[in-house]
């Protein structure tokens, strides 16, 4: 039984680790490298907010700090402090988890609306405090905006797709651990 | 683990907080020293970026075909327009052709006669694109040649036609080139045929505007616009483009550079021009004598 919940841990360990390479992949595809792009959704931040909403034990801090330090070391960000504001946003949602369980969907969104928006806003003030170039302040909005307009599209492929579903108040694991 | 919740929640709870505040203060410490020691830092991406790149170019390549196949039908659809546009604009090159090559054995003539002597012709590299930067903030683009083929930081980078960028941050089998639109590039220009001298400041659209031009009164939008060579680290007459005029008033170059299809690059191999440190020394007895001596004794 024990074997059973730790191979499922990692399985989705080992998931969200291969979607974001799927991202950072999707990126990097020299295809449209003239200026003036829309930027998307931040991907890798979504798959984290959402699952850590779920199942907080399949986005452990460490793993997911490593990952978003990759894409600032591949995607020209000064190094550690989006990953810093990640590690944050992430641990600050998974001491509300218990908490938010029987919360309704919409509240959700609204309290990830307001971690993404400080995280950004931390990010763009520090940058600005340690006099670093920064890009145009519209273009950070509107990637934040993206990002949070997408929240729900990730909660649904999470749980269509990857059935990753909200635990019930209360509910207990294979081995009859509270959760 | 969060999930523990209950017994060990109270012996884990401080150990957890205490992790997760060393993981951000780690985090924000590799901040710190990006920002103090940029260049040792950028060295260290450069790193690994050469380190992880080139390990995924067996999958980027294909994808990147089989999307560009997918475009190239789509444009088989309006075969027969391109033939016959084509064949236009071929008539009309052979006319430039022709005016071309006689202007080019005139000028050689001309040349000749003034006795001028010309910077060493540029040699380069041709690299192919790897990767793009991935973030709509930042424009590069990586190339698979780096240090083990002598790229250096500062090279300029044409597509044959017009400038692309310039060289920054160089691994050992690849280097990774800034673009002429990203926010962080700054090229001297000159604005034919006035000889306006301005700076090129990318700033993240398709057009970037030329800041800093003496007399705006003597350029006007269809100039030709070409590297200038200022500060010496960039070699002069490249094609950077054609001066527009953009919707805000700013004078804004249209890129001769197709930046839709980056496939191939040439790194032009530059060498810093030789600097003239002292002004020479003066001529009088003093020079020659000891001189004259030496080659007596």
């Amino acid at each position: 039984m024990a074997e059973v919940v730790v191979t499922r841990r990692w399985r989705y360990r080992t998931r969200s680790v291969a979607l974001s390479f799927l991202d950072v992949f999707a990126r990097l595809l020299p295809l449209d490298a003239g200026a003036g792009r829309f930027p998307g959704p931040d991907v890798i931040l979504l798959l984290a907010f959402v699952w850590v909403l779920r199942r907080p034990d399949y986005v452990p801090a460490l793993l997911v700090a490593v990952v978003v330090l990759m894409t600032d070391v591949l995607f020209l960000r000064p190094l550690g402090l989006w990953a810093a504001c990640v590690v944050l946003g992430l641990e600050f949602l998974r001491s509300r988890e218990a908490a938010s369980r029987d919360l309704p969907f919409l509240l959700e969104w609204m309290m990830v609306t307001g971690v993404i928006v400080s995280m950004t806003l931390g990010y763009v003030i520090t940058l600005a405090l340690f006099a670093v170039d920064q890009p145009a302040l519209g273009l950070t909005l509107i990637q934040m905006i993206m990002t949070i307009l997408c929240y729900p599209l990730a909660v649904v492929f999470s749980g269509r797709i990857l059935g990753l579903r909200k635990m019930a108040p209360g509910a207990v694991d294979q081995l009859g651990h509270r959760l | 683990m969060a999930q523990d919740r209950g017994s060990t929640d109270s012996y884990t709870r401080p150990i957890r907080r205490i992790f997760i505040g060393g993981l951000v203060l780690v985090l924000f410490a590799l901040f710190l020293l990006w920002r103090i020691d940029s260049p040792r830092a950028e060295r260290f991406r450069a790193m690994l970026v050469d380190r992880f790149v080139p390990s995924m170019d067996w999958a980027l390549v294909p994808v990147t075909n089989a999307v560009d196949l997918v475009g190239d039908f789509q444009s088989y659809a309006r075969i027969r327009e391109q033939n016959q546009e084509l064949r236009r604009e071929l008539q009309q090159m052979r006319a430039w052709r022709e005016a071309a090559l006689q202007l080019e054995q005139e000028n050689a003539k001309l040349l000749d006669l003034n006795k001028v002597r010309l910077d060493p012709k540029l040699t380069f590299v041709t690299g192919v694109v790897l990767a793009d930067s991935g973030s709509p903030f930042r424009q590069s683009v990586l190339l698979n040649v780096g240090a083990r083929d002598g790229i250096q930081d500062g090279w300029a980078t044409t597509d044959g036609l017009g400038l692309v960028g310039r060289i920054s941050g160089v691994g050992q089998t690849t280097s990774r080139v800034i673009l002429l639109t990203d926010p962080g590039s700054r090229i001297p220009v000159t604005i034919q045929p006035t000889g306006q001298r301005g700076i090129l400041a990318g700033d993240n659209s398709a057009l970037p505007p030329v800041d800093f031009i003496e007399d705006t009164e003597q350029v006007r939008p269809g100039d030709r616009v070409v590297s200038s060579g200022d500060g010496g680290v960039f070699p002069a007459g490249l094609l950077v483009g054609q001066l527009v005029a953009g919707p805000d008033d700013r004078l804004r170059v249209r890129l001769a550079a197709d930046y839709e299809r980056l496939e191939f690059l040439r790194v032009l191999r530059s060498r810093p021009a030789e600097a003239i440190g002292a002004p020479g020394g003066l001529v009088g007895p003093d020079a020659i004598f000891p001189a004259a001596e030496g080659t007596d004794g």
